[in-house]
């Protein structure tokens, strides 16, 4: 018996793949990462489609603002568009990004699996029941909060909902923990971290971010459950109204802690760009920094306007908090133009329409320019952008809501273009690129009208709150632009479960490295090393390869 | 020779115990209180003192494990066995605990918010995982043969797993036939006792008499037998109790010494006048 550990056996084959293990019983107990991250994206599609759906409806309630009929009263309308904000964030765009990660991080930096992955299986269940509890919970009644003040009847649906979403967090704290941990101490030998890949390093920086900001997050959820219980302002916060508990957690998808969800963005960039370019990506020592970077300044916990805007200077004319929303624009630009520059210089290589994967991760990039650019130009005091009007004060205007809706369909986007590219890692299957561009093409295009009508909205200080009136006779225009765009959403939405279901359904198997890829993942063959990898010398070890049996031939 | 991972933890927790005394020497602690731990004198403000100690502590602890478990390190620990190379663990193997876990959380969750007694369910779970995990975690490194791994596994837990289990089965059963009787009728209880007692003692029988007979085929019967009365149980709890009713009193005399204070007279038909006679 040993006392210690040792690394694991080179063994190729992942260890829930063996023959007699099979049906509910490997489901239930699978710790082969693609598995435990098909779960994650499975939820994270099925989530996708309700939040689609709710974005459409509170679309078509908010173009009559006279009445609140279609969700059957104020109190129901407010707990849905709140649930609508902070599940775009947690139980969509997070768990897309989780499961993506689960497939390709491990293969990415060389591993035959991702490190605790039993933690990792119990990490996709507690999401699952976790996200199945806020809903039910919100749906009972409950969610974040109630319009004029928590009655008793609806204290326990609100008690569940803040539990089921801080049994969410501990779940993609765990997952965190699994994945920060792969990347650290599970790379192939020679992989530094600035030679590890775009997509992990950045899934690097997102997770030890998530892991500084939403223990805070939770913190304020326990806070909130207190007061509810035992009365406000047990622990400072005020837990009858409705801005009492959503206020208390809003922060979590407003600028900057919203941008934390959407490092892994410049990720997929920076991933899928070279390959489609087929070249070496350009200054990729820069494009790593540049990551970290965004991801210093998405550490947003700090910024909580709910119990900072009692002092004299209103939390969104702090100098810190200028200062993050115009540097926030620094490494997406920077991140872009590298993107650009590597595309300009293996242009020849794409002939004819993009592939979704490239349109995917484009399209995630610029809808994250133009998320952090509204945030940028909100900051801007002398612009007057980030409402002018005592209503919108500790609230902040629908732009507020704009740029959360423009990040973090950026991820949407990004990720679902990493499905295309990854495809053949994730089911084996190789995804149609047709219905790919044009899901892709209604993804970002309602991204940028549901997106851009809020901050536009916004900016003619339109106020964040469901119920509060127009101030503008272009509030009501702009609110049928973000419907539209909801709709365009939903279509596209549609689109990536069609063509998915599409591509199960043909069975066809895919190459396993479609298209020429850089890094080791595109060295396996069905996701599993046939051989140990050989030790890495630069960010693109495959090309070193070719560019070593070129120099042999 | 000191690890890294000692090194790295100790200095934490010399830290932390720095910091505890300072803490406690600035916020009012008298000269000898802090570095006796309070024995001789005050410590300060106790509970800020205390948890830096404690972590202090910790920290060292776990550089001790560490020192003592070489960090791990399959070359340093090949050094110390005497041996050319550590034999390669094995991947990890499939698992129900982390699901079961998960939905032990989930259950302590919805207790917290709704049932005490649903969350104390759930916490029972979560501690039985633990457990479990952990013994799985560390059997699946013990050696780097898998069938080994079970057995010493099993050799542990077996003794503790089958006992308790066992109980745990035997109190579901009797909790669930218990709810079943009080829901029946009177006089279904009793039908329900008596078909119970029988089919118990039939499946011993069939266990006991013969030894060729299908192990499968009594794993079976108990497998269904367990599950309708689970099952029968939980209608039953849902269902509620059957209603019971406080005798009237006849008499004093009559009933003085009977005893009897409840009665089914919805479910079995019986009357007063029944009753009378019965008791005649």
């Amino acid at each position: 018996m040993t006392m210690t550990d040792s690394p694991p056996a080179t063994d190729t084959a992942p260890a829930a793949s063996s023959p007699a293990v099979a049906g509910l019983y490997d489901a239930l107990t699978t710790t082969d990462h693609k598995r435990i991250g098909r779960f994650w994206l499975r939820s994270g599609l099925l989530l996708l489609i309700g939040a689609v759906v709710l974005g459409v409806l509170l679309g078509i309630e908010g173009t009559d603002a006279e009445s609140t009929d279609l969700f059957g009263g104020d109190n129901a309308y407010f707990q849905m568009w709140a649930l609508y904000r902070i599940g775009l964030a947690l139980l969509v765009a997070a768990p897309l990004l989780v499961g993506l990660a689960t497939v390709v991080v491990p293969l990415q930096v060389g591993s035959t699996n991702i490190a605790f992955p039993r933690a990792a299986l119990a990490s996709v269940w507690g999401f699952i029941l976790g996200a199945g509890i806020t809903v039910v919970a919100v749906l009972a009644g409950g969610g974040f909060g109630a319009v004029d003040r928590v009655t008793v009847d609806e204290r326990d649906a609100i008690a569940l909902t803040l539990v089921g979403l801080g049994f969410v967090i501990l779940s993609l704290l765990l997952a965190s923990i699994c994945l920060a941990t792969t990347v650290v101490s599970l790379r192939v030998k020679g992989m530094t971290l600035m030679r590890a890949p775009l997509f992990a390093w950045s899934v690097l920086v997102t997770c030890s971010v998530w892991l500084l900001t939403l223990p805070v997050l939770l913190a304020n959820l326990l806070i909130a459950y207190v007061d509810l219980h035992n009365g406000p302002g047990t622990f400072g916060g005020d837990a009858s109204g409705s801005l009492a508990i959503y206020g208390q957690i809003a922060w979590v998808v407003e600028q900057p802690q919203v941008y934390a969800f959407a490092i892994p963005v410049l990720g997929i960039l920076g991933s899928i760009v070279p390959v489609s370019a087929g070249v070496r990506a350009a200054r990729h020592g820069l494009s790593v920094g540049l990551i970290g970077l965004f991801g210093l300044i998405a550490i947003g916990a700090w910024s909580q306007p709910y119990f900072q805007n009692d002092g004299a200077i209103p939390h969104d004319e702090k100098f810190v908090f200028i200062a993050f929303g115009l540097a926030a624009l620094l490494p997406v630009l920077g991140s872009m133009g590298g993107a650009g520059d590597t595309l300009r210089r293996g242009g020849d290589s794409i002939v004819g329409l993009p592939p979704a994967h490239l349109l995917g991760a484009l399209g995630g990039g610029i809808l994250l320019l133009l998320g952090a650019g509204a945030g940028a130009l909100r900051v801007i005091e002398p612009l007057e952008l980030g409402g002018s009007t005592d209503q919108v004060e500790g609230i902040g205007t629908l732009a507020v809501s704009g740029v959360a809706s423009l990040v973090l369909l950026s991820v949407i986007v990004a990720a679902v273009g990493g499905f295309w590219f990854w495809a053949s890692k994730i089911g084996g299957h190789e995804l149609p690129p047709m219905l790919g561009r044009l899901a892709l093409l209604g993804l970002i295009g309602g991204a940028v009208l549901l997106g851009g009508g809020q901050v536009v909205s916004g900016f003619f200080d339109t106020v964040n709150h469901p119920l509060a009136p127009p101030t503008e006779d272009a509030a009501d225009a702009l609110a049928v632009v973000s419907l539209i765009g909801a709709i365009l959403i939903g279509l596209g939405a549609l689109g990536v479960v069609a063509s998915i279901g599409k591509a199960m359904r043909a069975g066809a198997t895919a190459d396993d490295d479609p298209w020429g890829g850089h890094t080791l993942e595109w060295a396996t063959v069905d996701g599993v090393f046939t051989e140990a990898p050989a030790p890495v010398m630069s960010e693109s070890p495959l090309l070193d390869d070719a560019d070593h049996e070129g120099e042999e031939s | 020779m000191f690890t890294t991972g000692f090194k790295f933890f100790f200095g934490i927790g010399v830290g932390l115990v720095t910091a505890a005394m300072l803490y406690g020497y600035t916020s009012g602690g008298n000269w000898t209180g802090p570095v006796s731990l309070g024995w001789k004198e005050g410590v300060g403000e106790h509970i800020g003192y205390g948890i830096l100690l404690l972590l202090g502590v910790v920290a060292m602890a776990i550089a001790c494990t560490l020192v003592f478990f070489r960090d791990a390190d399959p070359a340093d620990q090949a050094d110390y066995m005497g041996v050319d190379d550590i034999e390669p663990t094995q991947p990890v193997t499939g698992s129900f605990w982390p699901v079961v876990g998960a939905f032990g959380a989930a259950t302590m969750a919805v207790g917290l918010v709704l049932n005490t007694a649903v969350f104390i369910t759930g916490l029972v779970i979560v501690g039985v995982v633990a457990i479990e995990w952990m013994m799985d975690a560390w059997s699946d490194r013990a050696t780097g043969d898998p069938e080994a791994n079970r057995a010493l596994r099993n050799r542990i837990m077996a003794p503790i797993e089958i006992p308790a289990a066992g109980a745990a089965a035997v109190a579901v059963v009797v909790l669930a036939a218990s709810r079943i009787l009080l829901n029946a009728s009177k006089n279904g209880a009793v039908v329900v006792a008596g078909v119970l007692a029988v089919v118990i003692l039939g499946i011993g029988f069939l266990a006991a008499s013969d030894k060729k007979i299908n192990r499968n085929l009594v794993a079976g019967l108990s497998v269904v037998l367990g599950v309708a009365i689970l099952g029968g149980g939980v209608w039953a709890t849902v269902d509620g109790e059957r209603e019971f009713h406080e005798h009237e009193p006849h008499g004093e005399e009559d009933h003085a010494d009977d005893g009897s204070t409840e009665d089914d007279h919805a479910d079995d038909g019986s009357t007063e006048a029944d009753h009378g006679e019965d008791e005649e």
